[in-house]
């Protein structure tokens, strides 16, 4: 007796009815990480047909809150910091509350702990990081407060609603923005890199270095002009980060019921193998195990390699459009991130005990030529052991359903700049580098010692890329923040708009427009883009900020 | 309570049964909130990766659940239900060379004999195209009313063999255990023992008295019925497609909202209060129709309901529930070569998945450190039983790959019985506390059969009944079926008599669908939530539409509304 190889068995007689081997769509999404879900989410609701396919076994991609200190300990294995909740049309659209969501925004969002024990601290209601600051510098206290008022209402007024308003170009910018005062003092930002606006404003080396840190983070080139309005940006989002309770996880089965109660699809566990093209068009998706969706919509997540290059094939491609994907330039760099579960959560000896109520804690960085060169090194493909620093959270601090282990313990997590490609590989450099860590930390919170230390996981680049392959080289936003991949050239000139030249195919992944960190604006774009083409009534306004930001600037 | 939050039905607990239970009732149109205390819903039914690109299954793994309705009344294909079939190896038959299975003893290979099969697949009704009829007839149909008399005529199975079958029935079945009946239709030992070890791993064991028919087609359903294939996305992506259906038909299901109270007024559950750290703030919801608990019995009894609602006598008997031969110590092993059988192993390759199955001492004294001894494992490494429930065994890389990390080869999990964590003479922390030494016992077992384990070691985990415990809520000490599945605990006697129709005696409105709680157990067959249904019909809270129907074996009970639709589906 044979089976054909991915048939049900003759033995019992049809056993049960599957999933069908081909079926039929409006909209197929591809990538079930949170832009994907998003677009999905929106035009389920619209009423379309909708699919999602996700290769992993759960969805949400960087949404992930896993058992990664196996067992009994939850962590959020990427994201953790949610900055856009404030502003992000997908919370309200859907009323996400009622998912039991619940967003922790401390007060005490990022300290910077000093080897001497001092400390800084940067905190969502401005006159606490004054006071904080004031101790350094009274000068930059007070500069601190008149650019936050100022910054505030850039990211409030102009970057907030942009982000989730379709992609303009520099120039188109320029002439709106020159409007109002705002507007040309972003355009001003705009043009310096993060280093001259910090060093412009900022007189202490210490308080630069906060700032400097909390600017680039997410992947700046310090020295890089013309990226300067993500200063005020992810400095004001920086002060204003939420943890998700429950974990990142949450946001994403959240929307993830959204669509399926609105009678979408999710296949999981399922791999797209290509993207089905006729008469150069793309109408559906091939599964790695011999599945067919079709679909008058393809939308892909992913990054633009794998969704033109590998799925659609470049032969495929129109124009220039193959030059402009092979042209796509990854992250500058990627992280390492040691998770940890202890006994006790670490417990800083800094001057202000704040410290140890802060959501986020940087350390290891004492002045800003120390962050810059520890940044020039990840660049360059290294890592010295006796200079670097990074940012740590003590999950558990916020959320008590992340500890399922009968004896207890907490949930935290260090995370520093690393280089994909490392001198020496990562399977030898990891184990060295988390002992540097566990040291470094141990100076800062004297009782973070070894004893203390339950078991630990490090992800080094390579995990992140192998967890998620889209993060090539484990490029956390799919690509680069540079001028030539911002706004209308994310993640090319063709396809900035969501749709590509390719009919049927659109993008809303983080390498499209604006871009990644959970911002939830290229899947709310896309959903946009696919509804006005394919006709389709929107449920969904625009938000008020971006109403006003219309009826001011357009 | 003006502007609180009501609904038809409150479910506590987003595992397995209570997710099937709230499928059922949304797609009846009820308004349906499931709370689940962890923050993924699933329970048992689930997936993770320990680090990047390693994929493995905590808890459940082979796929029992085959021959239900709810594969059809839920309609799961709509919601992405997909198996690997690719992976077939647990039926132990390798068809294209047509020899049977390879048995792993102390000595080498024994092979099952013809007369084996023969008796195997005659009694599982494969041969006679009953046996979808007679899986459903054991599992999936609710006890009978109290009042009707359990014998060999009105016990379902009983009825399916005599009308099959009728040269294999006798009154006498109903009390053999699962040796008898083998010892009657099959051959050799090895194979017996086999047979009688996967009942064990599936809940009923081989030795349990009156658990004959249960316990043999609990391996039929595991092997023979989807023979041994597991659904894409393994264990969980079943669970996904139970889940999605649920909420496609309006379930609401939030996560970290444990719960603290059940709210009982005027004889009536009208309620749940769920506990500070929710995450919701409304901590108190109401139910119009019915709570249904799907948590573990125990602490649905002593914590959720307490003495206020619960006489001190039921509560006794509550907490008498028998745990052992349940809790299950998991390993997993992620290598840098995949694992080779020694070379008189190599002809079981493909079917050996359990050691040693030399003969019934073997198996006894194993029975006896797990129920009879209150400690860790004292039979020597080579005489403990194990089953290697691993990956590469059912589920195909091809497709569904488990490892992604280059030059690297999970195998999860190889998963040995142990007492319970509370039984411990030394405490429940004491498995815990002796870990490395366990680790090594039980590679030193594994070792038996395959010769690289120790040299291509990269990690060892494992998950610790005691570790089971605290991350699923519902598995008291680490039990795989709640309660034990032997015949004090089943059928009619599960949890106890005057509970086997799933209500809650002296409250109304209060059910039980938990596998600790409720006919037929454990192992993921969406059955509990099928049973209980009849229930909830009989007392007029759901009102199912034309897609529903009914155990054939149902016994409606008197003065209630009958679950038999009057006109609509019946069974093919």
């Amino acid at each position: 007796m044979e089976f054909a190889k991915y048939e049900q068995p003759l033995l019992i007689g049809g056993v049960f009815d599957e999933f069908p081997r081909e079926s039929t769509w409006d909209a197929i999404i591809i990538g079930a990480g949170p832009n994907g879900l998003m677009t999905a989410a929106y035009l389920a609701k619209a009423g379309l047909k909708v699919a999602v396919i996700e290769r992993r076994y759960e969805i949400g991609g960087g949404l992930a809150t896993e058992e990664i200190m196996w067992p009994c300990y939850y962590s959020n294995a990427h994201v953790v910091y949610h900055m856009m909740v404030d502003y992000m049309p997908i919370i309200k659209d859907f009323n996400l509350d009622n998912h039991a969501m619940s967003w922790i925004k401390p007060n005490l969002q990022t300290a910077m702990a000093f080897e001497d024990g001092s400390s800084l601290l940067l905190t969502r209601m401005i006159e606490d990081t004054r006071d904080s600051f004031m101790r350094y510098s009274h000068k930059d206290a007070v500069a601190f407060g008149k650019v936050m008022r100022t910054w505030r209402r850039i990211v409030d007024e102009i970057i907030a609603p942009l982000t989730y308003m379709p992609a303009m170009s520099p120039m188109d910018l320029s002439v709106i923005l020159d409007k109002t005062d705002v507007g040309r003092e972003l355009l001003e930002l705009s043009e310096k890199s993060p280093y001259e606006i910090i060093t412009e404003t900022f007189e202490n080396d210490r308080i630069r270095a906060l700032l400097l840190y909390v600017s680039c983070m997410w992947g700046l080139d310090p020295m890089e002009t013309g990226t300067g309005l993500f200063v005020p940006l992810l400095l004001c989002r920086g002060i204003n980060k939420c943890y998700c309770y429950g974990g990142s996880h949450k946001f994403a089965g959240a929307m993830g019921r959204e669509i399926v109660a609105n009678g979408g699809v999710i296949l999981d566990m399922c791999a797209v193998n290509k993207i089905i093209m006729e008469n150069g068009k793309a109408v559906g998706v091939e599964t790695l195990e011999g599945r067919t969706l079709k679909a008058k919509a393809v939308i892909s997540s992913l990054d633009p390699h794998t969704t033109f290059l590998d799925l659609v094939g470049g032969d495929n491609l129109p124009g220039t459009l193959k030059e402009s994907v092979e042209g796509w330039v990854y992250d500058k760099w990627s992280f390492y991130t040691l998770h940890v579960a202890s006994k006790e959560m670490p417990l800083y000896i800094a001057e202000e005990p704040w410290v140890n109520e802060s959501f986020m804690v940087i350390f290891g960085i004492e002045g800003t030529d120390q962050l810059l060169e520890h940044w020039t090194n990840v660049m360059a493909g290294n890592i010295d052991l006796k200079n670097f620093g990074g940012h740590s959270t003590c999950e558990s601090l916020w959320d008590p359903h992340l500890v399922y282990a009968p004896w207890g313990g907490e949930v935290s997590f260090f995370q520093m700049h690393a280089p994909y490609d490392i001198v020496g590989d990562w399977e030898k450099r990891s184990p060295e580098l988390q002992d540097a860590i566990l040291d470094k930390w141990q100076k800062v919170a004297p009782n973070f010692t070894r004893d203390n230390i339950i078991q630990t996981n490090a992800e080094t680049p390579v995990d992140i890329e192998i967890r998620f392959p889209n993060m090539r080289r484990g490029s956390i936003k799919h690509g680069d923040y540079r001028p030539t991949q911002l706004n209308t050239f994310r993640p090319n000139v063709e396809c900035s708009g969501h749709s590509t030249p390719i009919e049927g195919l659109y993008i809303c992944g983080v390498s499209s427009y604006p871009g990644g960190l959970v911002l939830g604006g290229s899947g709310y774009l896309a959903a946009n883009k696919v509804a006005d083409d394919m006709g389709v009534k929107k449920w969904w306004k625009p938000t008020t900020e971006m109403e006003k930001f219309t009826k001011t600037y357009l | 309570m003006g502007d609180a939050e009501r609904y038809d039905v409150i479910i506590i607990g987003a595992g397995h049964n209570g997710t099937t239970i709230a499928a059922y009732l949304a797609k009846s149109g009820l308004s349906v909130c499931v709370l689940e205390e962890r923050s993924e819903c699933g329970g048992a039914q689930e997936n993770t990766d320990p680090i990047a690109g390693v994929h493995i299954s905590p808890h459940a793994v082979a796929l029992y659940g085959g021959p239900a309705p709810g594969w059809e009344q839920l309609e799961l294909w709509r919601y992405g239900a997909r198996m690997d079939w690719a992976a077939q190896n647990l039926s132990g038959m390798d068809f294209s060379s047509g020899e049977f299975m390879g048995l792993l003893c102390k000595d080498g290979v024994s092979f099952a004999s013809g007369k084996d099969f023969d008796g195997w697949l005659k009694l599982s009704g494969a041969l006679n195209g009953f046996c979808q009829e007679l899986l459903r007839a054991t599992f999936w149909c609710p006890p009978h009313p109290s009042y009707v008399e359990v014998n060999a005529e009105t016990v379902p199975f009983m009825q399916v063999y005599k009308e099959r079958l009728p040269e294999v029935w006798t009154p006498e079945m109903l009390e053999w255990s699962q040796f008898d009946l083998m010892d009657e239709y099959m051959d050799t030992e090895p194979f017996k023992i086999y047979q009688a070890y996967i009942a064990w791993m599936s809940g009923a064991a081989g030795h349990m008295e009156g658990m004959a028919i249960p316990a043999f087609e609990s391996v039929v359903a595991a092997t023979l019925y989807t023979t041994g294939a597991v659904p894409m996305g393994g264990i969980h992506g079943y669970y996904h497609a139970l889940i999605r259906c649920a909420i496609a038909h309006g379930a609401v299901f939030r996560t970290c909202c444990p719960v603290d109270e059940i709210i009982v007024s005027h004889g009536k559950a009208v309620g749940v209060r769920l506990s500070d750290n929710a995450a919701i703030g409304n901590k108190v919801i109401w139910a119009d129709k019915a709570v249904i608990s799907a948590t573990e019995i125990k602490q649905t009894f002593n914590d959720l309901l307490g003495p206020q609602v619960v006489d001190p006598g039921l509560m006794q008997r509550v907490n008498d529930l028998n745990i052992k031969g349940g809790p299950i110590y998991c390993n997993y092993f992620l290598l840098k070569n995949p694992l080779r059988y020694r070379e008189k192993y190599k002809a079981a390759e493909q079917t050996g998945v359990c050691y040693p199955m030399d003969s019934r001492e073997l198996y006894y004294n194993h029975v006896a450190d797990c129920m009879g001894i209150q400690g860790n494992p004292t039979v020597p490494y080579d005489e403990i039983l194990w089953l290697w429930a691993g990956s590469n065994k059912i589920i195909t890389h091809e497709c569904h790959p488990q490892c992604t990390r280059p030059d690297r080869y999970i195998e999860s999990s190889i998963e040995f019985y142990v007492p319970p964590p509370q039984y411990h003479i030394d405490g429940p922390e004491a498995m815990n506390a002796h870990k490395e030494e366990l680790k090594t016992y039980f590679r030193k077992a594994f070792s038996c059969v395959v010769e690289n384990l120790e040299e291509d070691l990269v990690e060892h985990w494992v998950l610790t009944p005691w570790e089971q415990e605290f991350r699923n809520t519902g598995m008291l000490g680490g039990s795989w079926y709640g309660i034990r599945h032997c015949r004090d605990q089943w059928w009619n006697e599960r949890p106890l008599p005057e509970m086997a129709r799933y209500r809650m005696p002296g409250v109304d409105g209060l059910y039980f669908v938990h596998q600790s709680a409720a006919h037929p157990g454990g192992l993921c067959l969406m059955a509990c939530g099928y049973n209980l249904m009849h229930t909830l019909i009989e007392d007029g809270i759901a009102e199912p539409g034309d897609w529903w129907y009914a155990s054939p074996w149902y016994i409606p009970e008197k003065g209630k509304i009958s679950a038999v639709p009057r006109e609509g589906k019946v069974p093919a």
